[in-house]
């Protein structure tokens, strides 16, 4: 059978086929790095969730009227009363009420322990006996005075039962001695602290009010007991299974990892797309070095379908080698990304069957169907070509290309426009799926705008080199759809950091823009990280000397025309001067039943000064408000400030955003006077001017390093192309690199030719893969300009790099393959047939 | 060499006037187009009797590869009928004539006969296990041992010599017993020893086992194996020979290079050739 013929191949042409299975194992790891990984947070996460609340039958807390709010600070607590009225009902037993919130402990070091952006959270909880937690140490707490710390954090902090240390929360912050350690498990980097139920109260909610009320059975079943004690809840609370609990709390963070999923997969796709490029070149060009043999395969009678199935399995092969081995690399991609996760990540590696799925599902598909058209073409060599001696496969027109090219691009480009313009729907899907279009549309087009782009790049080369120089522009130019290929790869990498690296540029400059233009006051005093501002911090703010003046901010949430909102409030007038607000009519004169909103959402719902707007408060009740102000649009302040009074009325623990503050006399000897007043407090900073911007800045890097990272893979791929390619082309070239030594060339200048070609290559693809950065940066700012994305700015110099980068990715690539075309015996290059 | 085994079906018997392996019909063939245009086939009606051995000759741009190619199958013609047997190979599908190919016409080229990555038993097999048959073992080791082939079975065509290389291909043609074997130049590459060995071995192949053997060659010396002779000039045939000599074949050449095309010499066409 011809499987014979596919095994000699492949036996064959061992290195070819290893670079291109390198293609497929980068972008497998990728994917199952991806899977593994997540799997094994997943399992990580369920075990801890396993270990809380099991014995809860039954669980009371405020309905939710206002969308779910992470952070809790949106939630309603439950008053003490509802405790009491539980215990009369038949069949609770032990009814308990917990308390938590945002609680941290200072370490020896002077630091919270723990504190991350974004990070594991702080936890704060009333400590109970029989509760989901055990002491590992010491006793309960009693009193103000004492605290509970889980035995990880106690570690952490160099801390020991019978230290004094300060704990952080909304309210006060207080010194407090530890009088035990709480056995935790792995709580995946999240601090547990624990208080007495009135401490807790007191400093994370509010005396007499618990975050909710959890109690067991007597032994009558979870929904009975459940209806049972719905009957004696006021209206705004409502009771929930223990199953329900847990089901909610695993499937929050369900959500959270499948999405954290689907943005790490949406990068591997993107490297097994560029792949797909390498694969489609390497089998095409080992299918043209193997015409002859094809042909002769064909004249002494193997079918079309014989010949395509003999290629095809030549890539069936390279997946299966390549998805195995792309599984073992994701595992080991998957162990490094937990040992960068820290504390979070210590819970060894879970393997699944989903990863090892999709893992040969995906490494076969896409070996295979790249394959296809290579193998295709295979199948239409026609079997006379056996017998000449220099034969080319037939070459469909370039007309049809660029016809095909140019639509696809288009309507790539209209897919982009139409996502970004579309209102409603996930934007991601279109967008996505316009870019892939573009790519290969361009990709498409590559070769005929690779000839005069060539001619360009190589002329300095061809002038300076001699004639490597010009050799190198012509190898370059005589294949112009091999070398489109090998550089449509590099492109689409390219191409997408150039974008993250536009829009990064594009919001360093809208936000210095905004900050210069928006901000108002002298100071802002911020919470860094979550919890919020503590009591006191505003009276320490306001006595400070040369603080002028300083006016809390609060953020909200309501439900206003049937959407969830968010709003501001605070002092109206000092926010709109902090923030420069451009009142176009009405006045900051908001009143106990005001509310202001900008233009936009003014002339979106019809409202002018003096309109109603019915809103619904997140402790369920709804009140009219008035319109007293209309401003323009304030990418600081958002869409609506609500009048303090009626944020209070509605709020039982308002949690403080931001505080402003004026000075007297601005400096640095007022901002060191704030940062001494408040060392108290250390999860709180106090930023100027300069260093709102300086922190914004430091977010988008992080950010746009952070997806460069994840883009970086598909440019490894894409490196691995232009030596797959070259070596390939070297091969192929062998008689005439054998007649180019025999008349004089030295080894020196044939390698310099090999490395000149790839330079070309990898710059063309740069220049590619950036114009399409460029404008598909510019396509998102333009979307995205009155979200905040005003000015497009475009990072000249961090292109220029990666322009120097990609020119030496094209002399690393060259290094093996200009080596072999520089060993190269003369008398059997020329004798080679 | 020794052949010991009886010939089988179809040898021996005299070629009588219907007896053809191969024929055309009035096959014609263009290649390119305006100013360019080459008429490779100009109306070409040949018969090829079976068990014999028949040379194509003619001088560069004669149409002698061409008329092979569309006898053999490879290529189309633009007008006119071949057939191989009963079957009109213009009439046949791409599968068609591939299965025909595969099943009743073997091939000899001029250069690069073997697959380089199989052995020289695979690739003597080969069409066989395309086919997904298996060789007859006996009638195998007789075609092996003919061509004198049993100790280099296992090696690559690399490591062999040309004229072994172009011996496997011969094998390969032989071993699946096809109606017709078509050779073009199978000499061209070798030095003229190897080359005597090739040719003494495809006439020993029809003259023992019967086979019918079609050989493209400018080489008169290689001709002079033949059996006829048929002299193509301009696309059309010009003259026959029966029982060709190296020194006949090159003295009608000699009539070619001298400018005369088509000047025929005297004489009707010799018997068992139909070339008008």
């Amino acid at each position: 059978m011809m499987g014979k013929v596919t095994l000699r191949n492949l036996a064959a042409h061992k290195i070819r086929l290893v670079l291109t299975a390198v293609a497929v194992i980068l972008g497998v790891a990728f994917v199952a790095g991806t899977l593994i990984f997540t799997d094994s947070m997943n399992k990580q996460f369920d075990e801890l969730f396993s270990r809380i609340g099991t014995n809860v039958a039954v669980d009371v807390r405020a309905k939710q009227v206002v969308g779910a709010d992470d952070d809790g600070s949106a939630a309603q607590p439950v008053p003490a009363a509802v405790l009491k009225a539980l215990r009369g009902v038949d069949g609770v037993k032990d009814p308990k009420g917990n308390v938590s919130g945002y609680a941290a402990v200072v370490g020896k070091d002077g630091k919270i322990v723990g504190t991350a952006q974004n990070g594991p959270p702080q936890i704060g909880v009333n400590w109970t006996t029989g509760g989901s937690y055990d002491l590992s140490a010491g006793r309960a707490p009693q009193g103000p005075g004492e605290v509970l710390v889980d035995a990880k954090t106690a570690e952490k902090g160099k801390l020991a039962v019978g230290d004094t240390t300060r704990v952080i929360t909304a309210g006060q912050p207080a010194r407090m001695r530890i009088v035990g350690l709480v056995d935790t498990g792995n709580l995946m980097g999240a601090t547990l602290t624990a208080f007495d139920t009135a401490t807790a109260q007191k400093l994370m909610l509010k005396p007499g009010y618990f975050t909710d009320i959890e109690m067991g059975s007597t032994g009558v079943s979870q929904a009975e007991l459940r209806d049972r004690v719905a009957k004696v809840l006021p209206q705004n609370m409502e009771a929930v299974t223990g199953e329900k609990l847990r089901e909610e709390s695993k499937s929050d963070i369900a959500t959270m990892m499948s999405f954290f999923r689907t943005f790490l997969l949406a990068f591997a796709l993107i490297s097994i797309f560029v792949g797909s490029f390498i694969i489609f070149n390497t089998f095409s060009m080992l299918v043209a070095q193997r015409t002859r043999e094809l042909a002769l395969l064909r004249a002494i009678g193997a079918a079309r379908g014989q010949v395509t199935r003999a290629v095809i399995g030549e890539a069936v092969a390279v997946g299966v080698v390549g998805s195995t081995l792309g599984l073992a690399a994701g595992a080991g991609l998957a162990s490094m990304l937990q040992t960068q996760m820290g504390d979070a990540g210590q819970g060894g590696l879970t393997f699944t069957a989903t990863p090892v799925i999709w893992s040969y599902a995906v490494g076969i598909v896409v070996t295979v169907v790249s394959a296809y058209f290579p193998a295709r073409r295979a199948a239409k060599i026609p079997p006379v070509a056996a017998m000449r001696d220099d034969v080319a496969l037939p070459q469909r027109s370039l007309r049809i290309r660029v016809a095909l090219g140019s639509l696809l691009t288009l309507a790539g480009a209209g897919l982009i426009g139409a996502g970004l313009a579309g209102n409603g729907g996930n934007p991601a899907v279109p967008v996505g799926a316009g870019a892939f279009a573009v790519f290969i549309g361009i990709a498409m087009l590559a070769p005929v705008i690779s000839v005069p782009v060539m001619k360009v790049l190589g002329a300095p080369f061809a002038r300076l080199m001699g004639s490597p120089g010009r050799l190198a522009r012509q190898n370059a130019l005589r294949n112009p759809r091999r070398t489109a290929a090998t550089a449509a790869a590099l492109m689409i990498g390219l191409a997408l950091i150039t974008t993250v690296n536009v829009l990064g540029a594009t919001m360093r400059a809208s936000i210095d823009e905004q900050v210069d233009a928006q901000f108002g006051a002298d100071y802002l005093v911020q919470a860094d990280g979550a919890g919020g501002i503590g009591a006191g911090v505003s009276e320490k703010v306001k006595a400070t000397p040369g603080v002028s003046a300083a006016s809390p901010t609060y953020e909200g949430e309501a439900r206003i025309e049937g959407k969830n909102a968010s709003f501001m409030s605070g002092d109206v007038p000092a926010i709109a001067k902090a923030a420069k607000l451009k009142i176009t009519s009405g006045g900051t004169a908001i009143g106990g039943a005001g509310i202001m909103v900008d233009e936009d959402t003014a002339k979106h719902n019809g409202w002018k000064v003096g309109s109603a707007v019915p809103v619904q408060f997140t402790d369920g009740r709804s009140e009219r408000l008035t319109v007293t102000g209309v401003y323009t649009k304030s990418d600081l302040i958002g869409n609506r400030i609500i009048s303090q009074a009626a944020y209070q009325r509605h709020t039982v623990n308002p949690s403080m955003d931001a505080i402003v503050v004026d000075a007297s006399a601005p400096g640095a000897a007022t901002k060191t006077a704030l940062e001494s007043a408040l060392k108290d407090y250390p999860n709180v900073k106090v930023s100027d001017q300069a260093s709102l911007k300086e922190d914004a800045r430091k977010q988008v890097d992080g950010f746009v390093t952070f997806l460069t990272i994840l883009l970086v893979m598909s440019v490894i791929i894409a490196a691995v192309g232009v030596i797959n390619t070259l070596a390939l082309s070297v091969i192929e070239r062998t008689r005439e690199i054998g007649l180019l030594r025999a008349i004089g060339i030295s080894r020196r200048q044939l390698r310099r030719m090999v490395r000149l070609e790839s330079i070309m290559i990898a710059l063309f693809g740069a220049v590619l893969g950036m114009g399409i950065g460029v404008a598909f940066g510019a396509a998102l700012q333009n979307a995205l300009a009155d979200k905040g994305l005003g000015v497009l700015a475009v990072p000249y110099g961090t292109l220029l790099v990666y322009l120097v980068v990609a020119a030496v990715i094209g002399v690393l690539a060259a290094l093996w393959p200009a080596w072999r075309a520089g060993r190269m015996d003369v008398l059997k290059a020329i004798s080679t047939e | 060499m020794t052949n010991t085994a009886p010939s089988t079906a179809g040898a021996q018997s005299a070629p009588g006037a219907g007896d053809f392996a191969a024929r055309t019909q009035q096959i014609a063939k263009v290649y390119g187009r305006g100013d360019a245009q080459v008429v490779a086939l100009d109306g070409v009606t040949v018969g090829i009797p079976r068990g014999r051995f028949t040379a194509i000759m003619g001088p560069s741009g004669s149409g002698k590869s061409t008329l092979m190619h569309c006898m053999a199958g490879l290529d189309s013609v633009d007008s006119g009928q071949v057939f191989i047997g009963g079957t009109e190979l213009t009439r046949l599908k791409d599968k068609q004539l591939t299965r025909l190919r595969r099943d009743k016409i073997g091939f000899i080229f001029q250069a690069f006969n073997l697959v380089p990555t199989l052995t020289a038993l695979e690739n003597i097999t080969l069409p066989m296990d395309i086919a997904g048959r298996r060789a007859e073992k006996e009638w195998l080791d007789e075609v092996i041992d003919t061509v004198g082939l049993r100790p280099r079975l296992k090696h690559r065509p690399t490591e062999l010599s040309g004229g072994q290389q172009q011996r496997v291909a011969c094998a390969r043609a032989l071993a699946s017993r096809p109606e017709i074997i078509f050779a073009d130049e199978p000499t061209g590459n070798l030095d003229s020893r190897s080359g005597a060995e090739v040719l003494g071995f495809l006439r020993d192949s029809v003259r023992r086992m019967g086979q019918t053997i079609v050989m493209v060659t400018h080489d008169p010396s290689a001709a002079a194996y033949a059996d006829q002779v048929l002299f193509l000039s301009d696309g059309q045939i010009v003259d026959t020979m029966t029982g060709p000599t190296a020194e006949r074949v090159l003295e009608r050449m000699k009539g070619f290079d001298a400018g005369g095309h088509n000047t025929r010499p005297a004489g009707a066409p010799e018997s068992g050739v139909s070339a008008r």
